[in-house]
């Protein structure tokens, strides 16, 4: 009976780590976030969609989740390094480009596209006609 | 539907680009024999045309977009083959300059999109013109959008069947069919209308310039 009345507590007591052990705790702190935003050309929010971010040459992602209403990944980065950030929409649409961190884990810089919307038409446009400008040449070449 | 890299598996794209690469080199030499110089200044400015409007994107229903290609207008008024290179020519432009659409998918969407975009589409105009030239352009444009859709959703969807890791988990485009169907085929159809509507109108006004100028 002696034994029982120290055997049941101390049981109760050896419990006590494993039960907080699943209580979810959480606090709560202000931070900076490295914020990606993705966007299709007209403005509209890549919104709701998959991506994952990964250290540079490395196959397991340290963050995975969906974009927010506004098209945004909150990244907070521990280290320093390049991390790769992949997107993915059902539809097959997505980026995939990196982004760099310094040892205090802000933005150092990021892959940008070459050109902006508007420049990249015009360039394209310019490049498309002066290659037809070039077959001209030749089936005029081809014709004497 | 422009893929980007990294979202089909080599087991497809490797022999995509042996096929495509087939269809290039052929294309190439049907347009050296046939192409004349007084088509040469329409096609340059559709392909320009085309190429600008792929950057306007409409948004749709469920948060997504997607763009009108101008292929349909292109096989209507200049022949598949003629469509198919110049179609091919944006998005080798496209994914080789600007980063829209991978490399590697570059294949893919130039036989999705070009070839077969062209192919339905000039089907359509052929087969629709002799009953009504207006329905003939409409449904060459309408066509030439969804049927490739098809082709995109049907290829995404089969990536996770065609690589994974050891887990079972997709190296690539991760969803199935179930997912990618609706999610290109439906957007599409709807957007197909636009590019209906405007194959028949550029068509049309393509056909009245051509008449007025190449008459002078």
């Amino acid at each position: 009976m002696k034994a029982a009345r120290i055997f049941y507590p101390a049981l109760l007591l050896t419990a006590i780590p494993q039960a907080s052990a699943h209580d979810l705790q959480y606090t709560v702190t202000g931070g900076q976030a490295v914020v990606v935003k993705l966007f299709y050309a007209d403005n509209t929010a890549f919104s709701f969609e998959a991506y994952e971010i990964y250290p540079e040459g490395e196959k397991l992602p340290v963050q995975v989740g969906r974009t927010d209403a506004r098209g945004r990944i909150a990244f907070l980065p521990e280290r320093a390094g390049t991390w790769r950030v992949k997107a993915i929409s059902k539809d097959g649409h997505g980026l995939d480009f990196t982004l760099t961190t310094d040892a205090a884990a802000t933005l150092t810089g990021s892959d940008k596209p070459v050109f902006e919307r508007y420049g990249r038409i015009v360039v394209g446009v310019a490049l498309i006609l002066g290659l037809f400008g070039f077959i001209n040449l030749y089936l005029k070449r081809k014709k004497t | 539907m422009h893929i980007p890299d990294g979202f089909i598996a080599p087991q497809m794209y490797l022999p995509l680009y042996g096929v495509a690469a087939g269809l290039w080199a052929f294309g190439a030499k049907r347009l050296s024999d046939n192409l004349d110089e007084a088509t040469l200044p329409w096609l340059a400015s559709l392909t320009a045309a085309s190429f600008a409007l792929s950057f306007l994107a409409l948004p749709l229903p469920g948060g997504t977009s997607a763009h009108v290609t101008g292929v349909g207008l292109l096989a209507a008024s200049f022949g598949f083959w003629n469509a198919f290179m110049a179609a091919s020519l944006v998005f080798a432009i496209q994914a080789l300059l600007f980063g829209d659409g991978g490399i590697t998918t570059l294949p893919l969407n130039a036989l999705a999109m070009g070839f077969f975009g062209s192919l339905s589409a000039r089907g359509a105009y052929l087969f629709l013109n002799p009953i009504h030239r207006g329905a003939a352009l409409f449904f060459a444009g309408w066509t030439g959008l969804v049927l490739p859709s098809l082709l995109i959703a049907l290829a995404l969807g089969a990536q996770p069947l065609m690589a994974s890791d050891e887990k079972g988990l997709p190296l690539y485009f991760p969803f199935g069919w179930d997912i990618t169907l609706p999610a290109l085929l439906i957007p599409h159809a709807l957007l197909g209308l636009g590019e209906g509507v405007l194959t028949l109108l550029g068509g049309r006004l393509i056909e009245r310039l051509r008449r007025r100028y190449e008459h002078v």
